[in-house]
């Protein structure tokens, strides 16, 4: 059987039933707000996350800068990843990938406008070891070339377009033909930005650039992400081995630095989330002061007739629980319609919804919204126990 | 003064600290209570009636002096031993009954039961006591403004039945209630004090006072006649 003080609170609760209402939307509004920007702010985190995860398993090689002394003594430098170095590198990275990369920016011209971008030389069976692409195929002839996605947009590039690289005022220029185009990729954890790019076969590339043995980045792709430390250490101990002669960085800590600025920013919308929800709590606190002092004469006679102070206690802050569980079990509801709308409408992605990271904000802003309505009405609870029982049965 | 009283006041004053100066409502009152007594106390408005009610009641504390209520001073108890004293050995009946609007005739009588056990009866013994006072077992149920003066009188009287207190304190309990009623509700407590109870009861009604033993008479906060 019930506790007859949650009896008489359930009651009290239902005979003014109008003003408990109103009190509890203040508690649906704030649980939503905090439940909803928190579900943002976590498919903003997870959205990132997964986008730079897919290339975490990315070790990124590049040249440092190297003095080398030649035979005559003069010092020179060399900015490139040599022929021998990738072969350390192979040979360190065992059984996982390893793509060397050309790169260079270029002007070109495709029909009779100009443009610029990056250009990228791969050996072209490497091209889908790490790219997909949205038409067309890899590059099969010497001269074919993929192209990302905002130059095929920007140029109303299709399969078979042709594209003359180099600058506009050159005699004789070659020319490439499309034969696929990729999809946009954004912002690349592994260095490799597609979406303003030209990507040819390295052949090519080195015809027209040189340096045919010299290569801008070496990309090792590990198969197993645990073991991404120990394949760094491997090249570092193998290419390294007297002087810092190349740089290897991976993407975890971007990713790492990327989830804590977004937790920061998550946390703050959070805050803001929470500003109802502490308008909700003087509600409430105000509903619980009209409370008592609506039911002065019968906590008087509660009083008079032997109730415990802590029983009083336990009374009014049962009403202020039960307001704050109506408000707390609507207000969750209600966000995870509001949340998704806001997450659909603000990301465009709603994947990551109901992922425990995401949907665990409704039971946190539900829990907040019965503590935050408990606290309200621990005041106007003490107060009502510590009335004079003869005082309290004079105020009729 | 007797060896054994259930209720013993000693030079018993109450001074309520008023902006306008200090008013005494008892002045230095001493008197005795015995085990199954049947006392009225009377006397005009402003003698001191209610305030000797709520030291009976242990709602106050006297100012000055001592109150033994069933051989413990009242002023030594802790808050929660006088409340726990108030609920188990005192029966309050008030005039306007004072049932709690919230719960039903039974659930009123029930209350006490809960207090004291910390559960719900399953004895049925708030339905046989409100049964002993006379009332209609199908209005159990009601909630108290779907009763009458007399049916709630009653309720309040079972209710202050219920945990078996030794002291039955009566505030002008017929005092809402039509004369036919009101001898109802006093053949009831005639009944009680027969039973055993000690029962106490303020009015300014010299008739009620005739169903009384013993007569207390206050005046300007002192006692005139005992």
């Amino acid at each position: 059987m019930r506790d007859i003080f949650f009896d008489l609170s359930v009651r009290s609760v239902r005979l003014n039933f109008m003003r408990s209402l109103l009190a509890s939307i203040g508690i649906v509004i704030g649980v939503v707000a905090i439940s909803s920007m928190g579900m943002l702010g976590a498919n903003m985190q997870l959205s990132v996350k997964q986008q730079l995860s897919s290339d975490v398993n990315t070790v990124m090689i590049s040249s440092d800068v190297v003095r080398t002394s030649t035979t005559t003594g003069t010092p020179s430098t060399s900015q490139g990843v040599t022929k021998s170095q990738l072969n350390d590198i192979k040979n360190a990275a065992g059984t996982n990938v390893v793509i060397p990369i050309h790169r260079t920016n270029t002007q070109f011209t495709i029909g009779s406008t100009n443009g610029r971008g990056s250009i990228y030389g791969f050996e072209p069976n490497d091209i889908e070891k790490f790219l997909t692409l949205s038409t067309g195929d890899i590059p099969r002839g010497a001269n074919d070339a993929v192209v990302g996605s905002n130059i095929a947009t920007n140029f109303n590039l299709v399969v078979g377009s042709r594209i003359k690289i180099g600058p506009p005022n050159t005699e004789e220029r070659p020319t490439v033909r499309v034969s696929g185009i990729l999809p946009a990729r954004g912002f690349a954890s592994d260095g490799i930005n597609t979406d303003n790019a030209i990507i040819v076969p390295d052949t090519w590339y080195t015809n027209q650039y040189g340096n045919k043995d010299v290569y801008d980045q070496v990309n090792v792709i590990v198969k197993n992400v645990d073991t991404i430390g120990d394949v760094e250490t491997a090249i570092d101990e193998k290419v390294n081995r007297k002087t810092q002669v190349i740089r290897i960085a991976d993407a975890s800590s971007r990713l790492t630095s990327i989830t804590q600025t977004l937790g920061t920013i998550t946390t703050f919308i959070l805050a803001i989330g929470g500003i109802s929800l502490v308008v909700a709590a003087v509600s409430i606190f105000n509903v619980m002061m009209m409370s008592v002092t609506e039911r002065v004469h019968e906590i008087g006679i509660l009083l008079s007739i032997g109730t415990e102070k802590g029983e009083v206690r336990r009374m009014f802050l049962y009403e202020a629980f039960i307001l704050g569980l109506i408000g707390s079990v609507v207000g969750g509801i209600c966000s995870l319609v509001i949340g998704y709308s806001v997450v659909s409408a603000m990301i465009g992605n709603t994947a990551y919804f109901f992922m425990p990271d995401s949907i665990m904000y409704v039971p946190y802003g539900m829990v907040i919204g019965i503590v935050v309505c408990v606290i309200s009405g621990l005041y106007p609870a003490w107060k009502a126990s510590n009335m004079d029982p003869i005082d309290a049965l004079r105020s009729e | 003064m007797s060896e054994n009283p259930l209720i013993r006041l000693l030079d018993v004053s109450k001074v309520y600290h008023l902006e306008s100066g200090d008013f005494t409502a008892l002045n230095h009152v001493s008197l005795d209570i015995m085990e199954n007594e049947f006392v009225a106390i009377m006397g005009p408005s402003g003698s001191g009636k209610s305030t000797m009610m709520n030291q009976l009641g242990i709602l106050d504390v006297p100012t000055t002096g001592e109150l033994h209520i069933d051989g413990r001073n009242v002023a030594k108890m802790t808050p929660l031993e006088r409340t726990h004293m108030r609920r188990d050995t005192i029966g309050y009946v008030f005039q306007k009954f004072y049932l709690i609007p919230l719960l039903s005739a039974y659930e009123n009588v029930e209350y006490p039961l809960i207090l004291r056990y910390k559960h719900r009866d399953t004895s049925g013994k708030a339905a046989a006591v409100l049964k002993s006072v006379g009332f209609d077992e199908e209005m159990s149920s009601h909630r108290p403004n779907q009763l009458s003066g007399g049916q709630q009188q009653r309720v309040a009287i079972a209710r202050a039945l219920v945990n078996e207190p030794k002291i039955i304190l009566c505030d002008e309990p017929t005092g809402n209630l039509d004369r036919k009623t009101g001898i109802q509700i006093m053949d009831l407590l005639v009944d009680l004090h027969q039973k055993g109870k000690t029962v106490i009861l303020v009015t300014h009604d010299p008739k009620i006072a005739e169903y009384a033993h013993r007569t207390i008479q206050l005046d300007d906060g002192r006692v005139v006649a005992s």
